[in-house]
C-alpha cells in the first residue's frame, strides 16, 4: 500500500521528500503502525512530537490506511 | 532612520523629567534591538551594587529592529532590568500588539529611571507623553486593570500592566498585555512596579518608514504564502504550543511533582487535545502573526467563576499542570488565569508552588504555616489559597515570594537540592536528567534557566540523551541564534517550525533599513550581546564566573524513578565535564571567566579592564581562543 | 464579488490591515487601513473585521458622487473627494474609515489583498 508522509522543519532532511517540497511517497507492506514506518525510513524515536491525518490528531501507534496523507509534526522548538 | 520609530525617550520617574532624543543609528546597528539595547544599557549605565527594585536599577521598554515591520513575525517588545531574581541582565519579551503600537507612535526605546512619587501609568499618544497618577489601578489585578483601561482610554490603545505581584515585589512578576501575552521572566513586573509603574498604554497612528518596501512586501508576501501550505501549519493553527504535552511525557523530560518524576500518569487529561476540546473559545495571534498559536480559553469549574485567559500554552502546562500535578486541564486553565490576573510569571510562579508542595509533602511546611490550609498536589483550592499568600507576602508567603532560591536559602533542610533552578531562575517545562545538553543550557544561560535562549531536547535525541560528547558547542551555537530573535524582535517559531530560514529574517532587516547586515553581524552582535552579559554578571556578583553555573542536586544525582526515563540522570563528573568543554568552545578559561582575547575579538575591550580590576578576567588560553565558537547541528538545529 | 466575513475565524492578527496600507498607501500604518479589527475581549473573548460590505449607501449619499461603482466595488476617487465627512456619517457599518494624516475617508475598494493574505478563513471571496 501506498502513503504519503509530509513534513517541514527538522525533519523535512529526514524525511527526504520526492513528491514535492514536504511529501514522500511511502510503499509498506501490510498494515505498519506509524512508529513502525518511521523506524523502518530512518526516523529516530523522538523526533515526531505527534501526526495528523485526515485532520484529526494521530499518536504513533496510528496505523495508516492506502493513500493516506500523514502530516508528521516536529516537538515545538521553545517559544 | 529607515525601519525606526526614530525616538528614544529618556524618563526620570523620580523628576517626572521626559527627554526625547533620536535613536543613535550607530547604537542601533552595533546592538540590533531589543535585548540587544539592554544589555549595552544596563552595562554602561547601571551602578554595580544598586539593588535590582531600588532606585538606581533600571526599567526599559524596547522594540527590536524587525518590531512592526512586515515580516515574519515583528511583534514583540522587550523589556530590560537587573532582574531582583537573579542579581544579572535581565531581559524578557513578549507579543501581541504593544511593541508595533510603540514603532507607530514614533518610539523605539524607552529607558526610565528613579522611583516615581506614587502609584502611576505612563500614558502615550504619539507625540503626547505624560506620567498620570494611577492611585485608581494600584490593587487591581492585571487582565481586570487592562479591561478598564481599554473602557477609560479606548480599544485603540495597547496596554501593558502589572498586578498585585508586581507590586509587592515578589521575584517572578510579570507584565501582562492583550489579555494574556506576557513578558514572564526575570521578575520584570517586580521592578516595573519598585518604580510604582502600574501600566503603560500606547496609542500610535504614524507609518514605519521602510527602506524598501517593495521588496519587504514581495519576501513577505511570498513567505505568506508559501509557509500556508506548509505541513506543520494546519496543526499548529489549531493546538499551538500546548499539544507537545504528550511528546514530552513519552520522551520523559515532562516536570511531574516538582521535576520529582517526569512522566505525569493523567497527562492526557490536561493537554492541548483536552484544552482544545473543553475550553477552546478562539484562536489568538499576535500582531502580523499567520500562525495563530495562542488559544483562548474558558475554564469551569463547579462552585468558581468562569474564567476567561489566553493559554494555557506548553510551559504552563507544564510547570503548573505537571509540576504541581494537576488532573483536569480546567483546573490548569484556571490557574494559568489567577497567576496572570495576579501577576505571576506561570513558569517560575508554578514552579514555585509546585516546590512548596514538595515541601509540604516532606513536612518542612505544614498547615500551621499556611493559615490552616493544605498544599497537596493537585489540589485547585490549595494552589489559590498559596498564591494569594505570596502575592500579598504573608507569613510565610513572604519566603516563596523570593522564588524557590530565596525561599531554599531561608528555609535550608537541604531543600536546596530539589529546587529546580539556575542563578535563581527556575527551570522552563523540561526535566534535564536524560537530556544534558538541556542542563547544560539551564545553567550557562545568561538571565538564568530559560529554554528560550537554548533549547536542545531534540539535540539531545539526536546526538544521544546518554552522552555529552559535543554538546557544549550546540548548546553554543544555539544560544547564539535563539536570543537573536529576541533582539530582532520577532517570533522565533517562523524559523523553528515553519522552515523560514535566519537569512531570509535578514533580508527583512535589509529590506527595512537599508543596511548592508549579514547573518554572521548578526551572530556576532549575539555573541558580543552573551560575554557582555558574562562580565556583567561577574562584575555584580563576584567571580570566578564557574561558581554561578551550577546545578540543582536533583538533576545531577537523583536518578528518575520511572517511566519512558527510569533510572536516567546526568551526573557530577559529566556536568562539569560539560562545564570545561563549553567554556573551552567559549573562548573563556577554565573557570568560567571571559578572556581578554574574546572580548577584544567582539569589540567590547572594556569588559575586559572592568574585569581585570576585579581579578576576574580570564586567563590567557595557551594556542589562543577558537576561531569560531558554537557549531550548528545539522540537519538544522531546531 | 465580495468580501465575506466569519468573525469566529479572526485571530486579531490584524494581517489584513498591514497589507492594505501597504498596498493603498506604500506605507506601513494599520491606522490607515480600509478594514479594522474590533476586539471584544476579555469576555466573550473574540475579534470581530470591520470591512465594507460595498452597500452603496455612502455612494447616494455623497453630495459630489466622489464615490463610483467600479465593477462591483464603490471606489472613493481622492481627486474628487472634498472630505466632507458625509458618507463617514452614512455608513450603516461603521465602516468609513479616518485618519488624521489623509485627506478623504478610507474606503475599501474590493481590491482583496486582505483576503490572500488571511490565513484562518475569516475573510473569504464570494460571487
Ligand atoms: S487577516 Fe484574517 S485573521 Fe487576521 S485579523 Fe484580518 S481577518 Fe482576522
Ligand atoms: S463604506 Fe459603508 S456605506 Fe459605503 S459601500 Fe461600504 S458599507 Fe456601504
Amino acid at each position: 500500500m501506498v502513503i504519503y508522509l509530509r513534513s517541514g522543519g527538522k525533519l523535512r532532511d529526514r524525511l527526504k521528500p520526492d513528491v514535492d517540497i514536504y511529501t514522500r511517497k511511502v510503499e509498506v507492506e501490510g498494515t505498519p503502525t506509524l512508529e513502525e514506518i518511521l523506524e523502518e525510513i530512518g526516523i529516530p524515536d523522538g523526533l515526531v512530537a505527534f501526526a495528523f491525518a485526515d485532520g484529526k490528531v494521530r499518536r504513533l501507534n496510528y496505523r495508516p490506511v492506502e493513500g493516506d496523507v500523514v502530516t508528521l509534526q516536529p516537538p515545538v522548538s521553545g517559544g | 532612520m529607515d525601519g525606526f520609530g526614530g525616538t528614544t525617550l529618556r524618563i526620570n520617574l523620580s523628576t517626572e523629567e521626559i527627554e526625547r532624543t533620536p535613536t543613535d543609528p550607530e547604537f542601533a546597528r552595533s546592538w540590533l534591538g531589543a535585548r540587544g539595547f539592554v544589555s549595552k544599557i544596563l552595562y554602561d549605565e547601571v551602578p554595580r551594587d544598586a539593588d535590582p527594585l531600588g532606585v538606581d536599577n533600571l526599567f526599559i521598554v524596547t522594540t527590536g529592529v524587525l518590531t512592526g515591520s512586515f515580516c515574519p513575525v515583528g511583534s514583540k517588545v522587550g523589556f530590560g532590568c537587573i532582574s531582583p531574581a537573579t542579581n544579572g541582565h535581565a531581559d524578557s519579551s513578549m507579543g501581541g500588539h504593544l511593541g508595533p503600537e510603540l514603532r507607530y507612535a514614533g518610539y523605539d526605546l524607552i529607558v526610565m529611571e528613579g522611583i516615581a512619587a506614587g502609584p502611576t501609568y505612563l500614558y502615550i499618544d504619539d507625540d503626547t507623553i505624560e506620567l498620570r497618577p494611577a492611585g485608581d489601578y494600584w490593587g487591581m489585578g492585571s487582565l481586570e486593570l487592562e479591561k478598564r483601561m481599554k473602557k477609560d482610554l479606548g480599544d485603540d490603545f495597547q496596554i501593558a500592566t502589572i498586578g498585585p505581584s508586581g507590586e509587592n515585589g515578589i521575584v517572578f512578576s510579570c507584565i501582562t498585555h492583550d489579555f494574556g501575552r506576557q513578558a514572564g521572566r526575570c521578575g520584570v513586573g517586580a521592578v516595573m512596579g519598585s518604580k510604582k509603574l502600574k501600566a503603560i498604554a500606547v496609542r500610535g497612528t504614524k507609518s514605519l518608514p521602510v527602506h524598501d518596501l517593495d521588496s519587504m512586501y514581495k519576501l513577505t508576501y511570498d513567505i505568506i504564502q508559501r509557509t500556508k501550505t506548509h505541513p506543520n501549519m494546519a496543526p499548529w493553527q489549531k493546538y499551538g504550543t500546548a499539544f507537545f504535552v504528550g511528546w514530552s511525557n513519552e520522551r520523559g523530560c515532562f516536570p511531574t511533582k516538582n521535576f520529582q518524576e517526569t512522566y505525569h500518569k493523567d497527562w492526557e487529561k490536561i493537554d492541548g487535545e483536552r484544552l482544545v476540546e473543553d475550553c477552546l473559545v478562539s484562536d489568538k495571534a499576535c500582531f502580523g502573526c499567520w500562525m495563530n498559536c495562542g488559544k483562548y480559553t474558558r475554564a469551569r469549574i463547579p462552585g468558581k467563576p468562569d474564567t476567561y485567559q489566553e493559554g494555557p500554552e506548553y510551559e504552563t502546562i507544564a510547570l503548573v499542570g505537571g509540576s504541581c500535578a494537576f488532573t483536569d486541564i480546567n483546573h490548569v486553565a484556571y490557574a494559568n488565569h489567577l497567576l496572570d490576573d495576579i501577576g505571576m510569571d506561570t513558569m517560575s510562579g508554578g514552579s514555585t508552588v509546585a516546590f512548596a508542595m514538595e515541601c509540604y509533602q516532606r513536612g518542612i511546611i505544614t498547615k500551621d504555616d499556611l493559615e490552616g490550609h493544605e498544599l497537596r498536589w493537585g489540589n485547585i483550592d490549595d494552589f489559590e489559597h498559596f498564591v494569594r499568600m505570596i502575592a500579598a507576602r504573608r507569613g510565610i508567603g513572604d519566603i516563596f515570594a523570593r522564588g524557590t532560591k530565596g525561599a531554599a536559602e531561608a528555609l535550608g533542610r537541604g531543600t536546596i537540592d530539589f529546587a529546580s533552578q539556575a542563578k535563581g531562575m527556575e527551570f522552563s517545562g523540561y526535566d534535564t536528567r536524560w537530556y544534558p545538553a538541556q542542563l547544560l543550557s539551564y545553567c550557562t544561560c545568561d538571565i538564568g534557566a530559560h529554554h528560550s535562549k537554548s533549547w536542545t531536547i531534540t539535540t539531545d535525541i539526536e546526538l544521544g540523551r546518554d552522552t555529552i560528547e559535543g554538546k557544549a558547542e550546540v548548546v553554543i551555537y544555539l544560544q547564539h541564534i535563539r536570543p537573536l530573535f529576541d533582539t530582532w524582535s520577532c517570533c522565533r517559531l517562523f524559523w523553528g517550525e515553519l522552515d523560514v530560514t535566519p537569512e531570509e529574517h535578514v533580508d527583512s532587516i535589509k529590506h527595512l533599513t537599508g543596511w548592508d547586515v549579514t547573518l554572521e553581524e548578526c551572530m556576532r552582535v549575539s555573541e558580543r550581546v552573551w560575554n557582555l552579559n558574562r562580565a556583567h554578571f561577574i562584575e555584580r556578583n563576584g567571580g570566578p564566573g564557574r561558581k554561578f553555573d551550577v546545578a540543582p542536586a536533583r538533576h545531577l544525582d537523583e536518578p528518575i524513578p520511572g517511566g519512558p526515563a527510569e533510572g536516567k540522570v546526568v551526573g557530577r563528573e559529566n556536568f562539569e565535564a560539560m562545564l570545561d568543554d563549553y567554556y573551552a568552545n567559549r573562548g573563556w578559561d577554565e573557570d568560567g571567566n571571559p578572556t581578554r582575547e574574546i572580548l577584544d575579538d567582539l569589540g567590547i575591550g572594556y569588559a575586559a579592564d572592568n574585569l581585570e580590576k576585579l581579578g576576574f578576567l580570564g586567563k590567557p588560553i595557551p594556542g589562543g581562543i577558537p576561531k569560531v565558537r558554537g557549531r550548528e547541528l545539522k540537519p538544522k538545529a531546531m | 464579488m465580495r468580501i465575506e466575513v466569519k468573525k469566529e475565524s479572526c485571530t486579531g492578527c490584524r494581517l489584513c490591515e498591514q497589507i492594505c496600507t501597504i498596498c493603498h498607501y506604500k506605507e506601513i500604518n494599520p491606522k490607515k487601513a480600509a478594514i479594522a479589527i474590533e476586539p471584544h475581549f476579555p469576555e466573550p473573548g473574540i475579534f470581530e473585521p470591520k470591512i465594507c460590505v460595498q452597500c452603496g449607501i455612502c455612494a447616494k449619499e455623497c453630495p459630489i458622487d466622489a464615490i463610483h461603482l467600479e465593477g462591483e466595488a464603490y471606489v472613493l476617487h481622492a481627486d474628487e473627494c472634498t472630505n466632507c465627512g458625509i458618507c463617514v456619517e452614512a455608513c450603516p457599518f461603521g465602516v468609513l474609515y479616518t485618519h488624521a494624516d489623509v485627506p478623504t475617508p478610507l474606503k475599501c475598494d474590493l481590491c482583496l489583498k486582505c483576503t490572500e493574505v488571511c490565513n484562518t478563513g475569516a475573510l473569504i471571496v464570494v460571487d
